[in-house]
């Protein structure tokens, strides 16, 4: 309630005193001059339509909603707690930490919060849940900024007019009505694939109060091929996980179990059979079957370039083999069922990748991508089913779903005028939905579409509602993760713009509660426990319900289906070639189907295999692109049948021959200031029958150099120097500290340094070990140091002046794994390896030596330091890193516009960001972005120089946690293992361990002191901090190529590499 | 010194020594030629010139103003290339400088009675290229205002700078040099100063240079002191010409970047500082030699001696070049391996390949004694020497920053206009210092130009007397 001042009654006895002739004749003008609290002119932080008492009033409902830290929300019901008098258990500037999780079309994802005086920062995996280590996947990290997004929806609008959530409400009401009068006949309701208990509920009784209320679901990258076929072949309600805990053997058929298509639990499982701690008899082995290099095709120890559209064929020939091996009756009557498209693979590579699975029967699993159509889904069940990888390496389970129409029913149900109003609760369909459904004009002819959307999008520029969505972050709901563990969504904050959720429309229309209640009476339906409040309060602090996981499925697969669904196997694609290109659409690493578009972190991330930021473009091998006379950054246009779209080309090592991939989600049209005019739009070209890959494309040259493609890292060489190393298991028996003898560390003299040092003798010594074998690249890391640390995006206008910021970054090098000369594809068919790399720590830094003003120092603990206060920017400290980490302000960053452009003025400055405009630019950050930061980071000006700090921020969190706790002569010893860094905390494949070298027990002490721990470029003397376990690869010695497996340090003589310089990348360096 | 190339000049061998001065003229004829320049109404070409140079000047100094207020941004710098065209012209200027104090200090140690003609241009132009030079390191940094944190001032957070870092040392090597040249310039000025107030006409001039010229009587005392005084601050001079370069050398030899981290930088750096500071000495004095009509007092014979030092200086650098190739080769050490490689044939290998052939192949041309002696060919050699040199500090830096340890790391840099205006900028400050130089200082030092004339020695016999032909100077 807003206090409004009272100014004292005068009292009228003897003389008047006044101030000014307004108070004398005490105008209504004056009046409100009095009353308000502050004079006209002074902002009330409007720029963002938060004004401070809302916002005060929305951090203090947060509060008020939640609970004293992970203790969940005691108090459901919303106040407005005036911040006049602190909340009891908030403490300006201390952490509270809420469990929440985000929902996915893979299942939700256990997270915990971190919020500031209201404000979530920050989100972490949910260690507390079985299935969970804590790690999250890259979206979870980015999806806290979208909360902030200052372009995100935030009126009602009604046929383009702003209108008011009351409005909505009333409308709500009168469709409750018409339902309840037509039994919902004409009333459809289209949803994304979603794993929301209390949203089936929902469903469930819709569907029940009105029988002709119609479902819809559309996902644009969908699990429906791969859903349909288990259904088939399994009966409903039955869900299959791979357990990569127990594979040893693991073939991919172009599934991205470690990218777009990970859980979290299939990454962790999988790391741990890679991690080498001791014994390398766990270690699992992967085979990749891809187009292009995927982070799978990244971790693979065989690797087939093979095009998508041959794939089917692939895994009919690979059923042959598993089929003559096993003589399973069932997979024999699958091939027998199908043709062959007489595209020959190496018969070598496939027996052998056979025989391996065969060998380890029973421990062996075969993924196909989820987009593949549901025959081929079929053939790799019945592998399966021939491999006994059910119950054991694949988990059968039983998870209920409400049954839902599909994107096509929709579109025939509009065309024959049985709808009347469309919900549209999630997606962007205009944007997404296959070209040949020309959805936009589907979405017209229907009379009335109601569309909850975050932003203003394509979608809702032809609905006539538009409703602002709450994020996940400011409503209440819940989740299944992957395994089935119920999970809550706790809003950390009232919706910021009034927006609402899925949940709050369907409650309204099934009239059931809302919020809390609506999870309480899910919750109420599931859990065992007699005692529902304590039950309930154990729900929201643990962040899970215990004894929730899917039950396991007692099915089997049934053969009689068999032949039903391989019917639709047809006849299979030819081999592709000059005149017949195929064209795949693969999920987007960073903007995923174009959700994330809005999201600067996403956009700035460069992609972990092309490292593009900004943009996707058409990748292609060498060869393809010699053969079309095309090279990076020349527009082309791609014709599928009528369909045609421009984009640029960019070339990819390891990507298959006379195939293009084009990855979704970006070009889109209404967007915000992040997503404008960001790469080339793939859905154009993608239509019901051809959603994964499009064949008999065909690509002509538009224009040379059209494009402006930026990348982080353009050099795709190691220039033979042994950064990052890796050898086999054998070369691991032989010798465990292989990766020690490598290159100049096997000759460097012993160093001496010239300077002494103040000695390190501080009780706790940081260090970080990085676990090449483990390590995806999936970057989840890099984003969560963004969030955690403040870092600002720069821009695609600044990343190509080769000014990002990130702190860490994840190099990324290709090598050529065939040592033959001979080979023409030498460049084409590379190993892909990956390196995080960030500030090393060195004991003996080169970086501060060389400051002139002591801004960069070493601590006691050992963190080489940042003093942003004392840096005048020499800029000196980055020439002499020898990893280039250090990262520079060369702008102001945080409160300069980066993404507005000068549309006018002197030719040298048109077009460019309003950076260049400097004092002449407006100032000031966005409030709304400010919401996010972590208040425990600086926020950095210009001209000042910043890097990794090892979070130092949560180490000194730590540290005066335990003094507290310690009192006054108590033990100051910090627990073992208890400060994480951001990035280890986000590593799902806990590739990065961080902690104290001095305590013995510390897993970073233990891993660094494994045989194949290494530090970089050993012979500066740099004492680096930051050590690396090289890579370990498992080749099966029967496959061909397989000594070319984990030779990247041995040239193609079998030396190890002296770090010459290749000719290419001296000579032709002009394209680095 | 045998002179017998009868098409350039006419001489008759009967004193052991060519005269500085030539064509016989009077002490009374230097001091009406030198102080005329001043004391004259300014030609028409000065006035086009200094509107030229102080335009641009204006320009450059609007770019550091864009600069200061907008970010270092605006130049080409990034991450790796931290360090490009600012160092590289700070090092560029820094090295002009050399020539002045080198010409004034260590020839005047040498008794190189010849540095008298060019010596008072040469300082002057030191100064102006050290202050062009210091522009840069101020304002390349992030944060110019608080560019005061390298004074080891107290300050309430007992935090010192670090002396440890090379940029610390440069501070303190070019601050001195600085207020050294400028003592030992001036202190060189006072006899001239003297002479210019003595002969100006107005009130306020004169005035003026009786301020300036600190009461000068050219008594015998006065004279005793000032030629000890001079001679001493030739003596603190000479080790700062070496000292300065070597320091600026560190900033790079001691880091650990391949292609910086070099111990034949000091010396190297040294020599190319005079090869450039020298053939900035002739590029400037060349034009105004014909301009102002002083072609017997920067005679050919100076020309020819700068052109000499020009040939060794080039070739040390030469040495110095293939030196490092081959230390690099023969160090065994793939990141210096590749660093050079790179340099001459990674993507900017015509940078490296300009340096190389303006600073090595170029200045060759002056092992012939008809180039040395033609204005068109020292004038070429000279502006290549300019261009080369600049190349260099541009190779070093750009090119060993740019791929250095890790491959992921490499970008390419390219510059923008505000790099390019601020460098044709400071060049704008420095002709427009100069020009004033000449237009209000005696641009010879006509002090120590007269006590090497002949008159000036007791034996002196004048001319005519002996049957000496008068020496001609036949322009080729």
């Amino acid at each position: 309630m807003k206090t409004v001042f009272r100014h004292p009654r005068e009292v009228f006895t003897g003389k008047r005193y006044w101030r000014s002739l307004e108070e004398l004749a005490d105008t209504p003008q004056f009046r409100t001059w009095l009353e308000r609290e502050f004079p006209s002119g002074a902002a009330e932080m409007e720029l963002d339509g938060v004004s401070r008492r809302n916002f005060l009033r929305l951090m203090g409902a947060s509060m008020a909603l939640a609970g004293i830290g992970l203790s969940g929300c005691r108090r459901p019901e919303a106040y407005v707690v005036p911040y006049t008098k602190s909340v009891e258990w908030l403490i300006p500037g201390k952490a509270v930490l809420y469990t929440t999780s985000m929902p996915g079309p893979l299942g939700g994802l256990p997270l915990i919060a971190t919020t500031y005086e209201g404000r979530p920062t920050k989100l972490e995996g949910n260690p507390l849940v079985p299935s969970s280590n804590g790690g999250t996947d890259l979206f979870a990290q980015a999806v806290v900024l979208d909360l902030y997004d200052p372009d995100r929806a935030r009126t009602f609008l009604f046929n383009g007019t702003e209108t008011t959530a009351q409005e909505f409400d009333h409308y709500l009401g009168t469709v409750r009505k018409e339902l309840e009068s037509g039994k919902g006949e004409g009333i459809g309701i289209l949803l994304d694939e979603q794993f929301s208990p209390t949203r089936d509920r929902m469903l469930r009784s819709l569907k029940e109060q009105f029988p002709q209320i119609k479902f819809y679901s559309y996902e644009p990258v969908s699990f429906e091929e791969r859903d349909s076929a288990i259904t088939s072949l399994f009966g409903p309600d039955v869900a299959i996980n791979p357990a990569f805990a127990n594979a040893d053997v693991i073939v991919s058929l172009d599934c991205d179990f470690l990218g777009t298509e990970q859980t979290l639990q299939g990454v962790r499982d999988f790391s741990r059979r890679r991690r080498v701690n001791g014994s390398t008899d766990a270690m699992n082995r992967l085979y990749a079957v891809e187009n292009r290099f995927t982070t799978t095709g990244g971790m693979a120890d065989h690797r087939f370039r093979c095009a998508a559209s041959q794939i089917p064929a692939f895994a009919v020939q690979l059923a042959k083999k598993i089929a003559g091996s096993t003589n399973d009756r069932v997979l024999s009557g699958v091939v027998a069922e199908l043709h062959d498209t007489g595209t020959q693979f190496d018969d070598a590579w496939l027996t052998e990748c056979a025989n391996d699975l065969v060998a380890r029967k029973g421990r062996s699993l075969v993924l196909a991508g989820n987009r593949f159509p549901a025959w081929m889904h079929s053939v790799v069940l019945a592998m399966n089913n021939a491999l006994d990888a059910f119950g054991s390496t694949l988990t059968l389970l039983s998870a209920p779903r409400v049954k839902v129409a599909n994107l096509g029913d929709l579109v025939a149900d509009a065309k024959s005028h049985a709808l009347k109003k469309l919900f549209i609760l999630s997606g962007n369909p205009v944007y997404t939905a296959p070209a040949d459904l020309d959805w936009s004009g589907v979405q017209r002819s229907i009379p009335e579409v109601i569309r909850l959307g975050y932003h203003v999008d394509e979608t809702s520029t032809v609905a006539n509602w538009q409703v602002p969505e709450a994020h996940f972050l400011e409503a209440w709901g819940d989740q299944r993760a992957v395994d089935g563990t119920y999970l809550p969504i706790q809003p950390m904050i009232l919706p910021l713009f009034g927006g609402l959720s899925e949940i709050d429309i369907l409650s309204k229309l099934a009239a059931l509660p809302n919020g809390v209640q609506a999870v309480r009476d899910t919750f109420k339906s599931l859990t065992k426990e007699s005692d529902f409040e304590s039950a309930w309060t154990k729900f929201l602090r643990n962040g899970y319900a215990e004894e929730t996981v899917y039950e396991t499925a007692k099915v089997e697969l049934n053969p009689n289906a068999l032949p039903e669904l391989l019917k639709n196997a047809g006849p299979l694609p030819g081999p592709v070639m000059p005149s017949s290109i195929e064209v795949v659409f693969p999920a987007d690493y960073k903007v995923y189907d174009g959700r994330y578009a809005n999201n600067a972190w996403l956009q700035e991330l460069p992609d972990p295999i092309t490292k593009l930021t900004w943009d996707n473009a058409v990748l292609l091998s060498k060869s393809t692109a010699k053969a079309l006379q095309v090279d990076d950054g020349d527009m082309v246009e791609i014709s599928v049948g009528e369909r045609k779209l421009q984009a640029p080309v960019m070339v990819a090592p390891g990507h298959a021959d006379y195939s293009l991939s084009l990855s979704l989600g970006y070009g889109r049209w209404v967007i915000g200031r992040i997503g404008r005019e960001t790469g080339f739009n793939a859905y154009q070209l993608r239509t019901t029958s051809a959603p994964y890959y499009a064949t008999r494309a065909t690509v002509k040259l538009i224009q040379k150099n059209g494009h402006q493609l930026v990348q982080t890292q353009n050099h795709y060489s190691m220039e033979g120097r042994a950064l990052v190393r890796e050898g086999t298991v054998e070369d691991y028996k032989k010798n465990p500290g292989f990766a020690k003898a490598v290159w100049m560390d096997a000759e460097i003299p012993p160093n001496i340094s010239l300077y002494s040092h103040p000695p390190l003798n501080a009780p706790n010594q940081w260090a970080m070990s990085v676990d090449l074998n483990t390590c995806t690249g999936c970057s989840a890391c890099v984003v969560a140091c963004q969030a955690e640390n403040n870092i600002p995006i720069v821009g695609k206008e600044q990343v190509h002046s080769s000014r990002e910021m990130h702190w860490l970054r994840i190099d990324r090098y290709f090598a050529s794994a065939d040592g033959d000369k001979n080979n023409p594809h030498l460049e084409d068919d590379p190993e892909m390896v990956m390196e995080p790399m960030m500030c090393q720590h060195c004991e003996n830094a080169p970086c501060e030596t060389v400051c002139p003003v002591n801004a960069t120092v070493h601590s006691e603990e050992g963190l080489n330091l940042m003093v942003y206060n004392r840096c005048i920017g020499t800029r000196y400290c980055s020439n002499n890193c020898p990893f280039k980490v250090r990262r520079f302000n060369f702008f102001n960053y945080n409160d300069r516009p980066i993404l507005d452009r000068i549309d006018k003025g002197l030719p040298g400055f048109q077009g460019k960001s309003e950076l260049y405009l400097g004092p002449l630019a407006p100032w000031g950050m966005a409030e709304i972005s400010k919401m996010q930061k972590n208040p425990n980071v600086t926020v950095r000006t210009r001209g000042v120089m910043e890097k990794c700090t090892f979070c130092i921020q949560r180490i000194e969190t730590a540290k005066i946690a335990q003094r507290v706790k310690a009192g006054v002569q108590g033990n100051l010893t910090l627990p073992t293992d208890s400060v994480q860094s951001a990035c280890q905390q986000a590593c799902p494949a806990e590739a990065i361990v961080f902690g104290d070298l001095k305590d013995p027990n510390s897993r970073v002490a233990h891993l660094r002191a494994l045989p194949q721990n290494y530090h970089l470029l050993e012979y500066l003397n740099l004492q680096t901090r930051t050590a690396y376990l090289a890579r370990i690869r498992n080749p099966n010695p029967k496959m061909p190529g397989a000594g070319r497996v984990g030779r990247i340090n041995v040239d193609e003589n079998g030396d190890q590499r002296h770090g010459l310089p290749h000719a290419e990348a001296t000579t032709n360096g002009g394209n680095a | 010194m045998a002179e017998s190339d009868a098409s350039t000049t006419v001489f008759v061998e009967r004193m052991p020594r060519r005269p500085l001065v030539w064509n016989n003229h009077s002490m009374a004829w230097i001091s009406d030629r030198i102080a005329g320049i001043v004391e004259n109404k300014a030609p028409r070409w000065w006035w086009i010139s200094i509107a030229i140079t102080s335009s641009f000047a204006g320009f450059g100094v609007f770019c550091i103003f864009y600069l200061l207020f907008t970010g270092v941004g605006v130049w080409g710098n990034n991450i790796p290339v931290a360090w490009a065209w600012g160092i590289t012209n700070f090092v560029f200027w820094i090295g002009i400088g050399h020539a002045g104090t080198l010409i004034s200090a260590i020839l005047h140690l040498c008794r190189q009675k010849w540095r008298t003609s060019i010596n008072r241009a040469a300082e002057a132009m030191t100064l102006f290229a050290v202050i062009c030079a210091g522009i840069f390191p101020g304002i390349h940094v992030g944060r110019i205002w608080m560019a005061w944190f390298m004074a080891p001032v107290p300050n309430p957070n007992w935090i010192w700078p670090n002396f440890r870092s090379p940029l610390m040392w440069d501070v303190f090597a070019v601050s001195t040099y600085f207020t050294v040249s400028v003592l030992f310039w001036y202190l060189g000025l006072v006899p001239d100063l003297a002479t210019m107030r003595d002969r100006a006409k107005g009130r306020v001039r004169r005035t003026v240079y009786w301020v300036l010229s600190f009461g000068w009587r050219g008594g015998n005392r006065q004279w005793r002191h000032y030629e000890m005084a001079y001679l001493v601050l030739a003596g603190i001079s000479t080790p700062l010409v070496l000292s300065v370069h070597s320091t600026v050398s560190f900033d790079f030899a001691t880091s650990v970047l391949p292609g910086w981290h070099t111990t034949i930088f000091p010396p190297y750096f040294v020599a190319g500082a005079i090869f450039g500071g020298f053939a900035m000495v002739l590029t400037l004095m060349l034009p105004a030699r014909s301009l102002y009509k002083l072609h017997d007092v920067f005679t050919w014979d100076h020309i020819d001696v700068m052109c000499k030092l020009l040939l060794l200086t080039g070739s040390i650098v030469g040495y110095a070049y293939c030196m490092e190739f081959f230390v690099a080769f023969y160090g065994a050490n793939p990141f210096e391996r590749f660093a050079f490689l790179n340099r001459y044939f990674g993507p900017y290998w015509w940078a490296s390949w300009t340096m190389f052939a303006c600073n090595v192949v170029m200045p060759q041309l002056m092992w012939v004694r008809a180039f040395r002696r033609n204005w068109v060919t020292v004038f070429f050699v000279s502006m290549c020497a300019n261009a080369g040199m600049w190349f260099e500090r541009f190779v070093i830096f750009v090119i060993s920053l740019h791929r250095d340890f890790l491959p992921s790391a490499w970008r390419m840099y390219s510059p923008t206009w505000v790099d390019a205006f601020t460098f044709i900028g400071t060049f704008g400050i420095f002709l427009t210092l100069f020009l004033l130089f000449i237009r209000f200082l005696p641009m010879v030092a006509m002090s120590e130009v007269k006590s090497v004339l002949p008159e000036s020695d007791p034996h002196y016999h004048p001319p005519g007397a002996g049957g000496e032909e008068t020496v001609k100077e036949v322009h080729a």
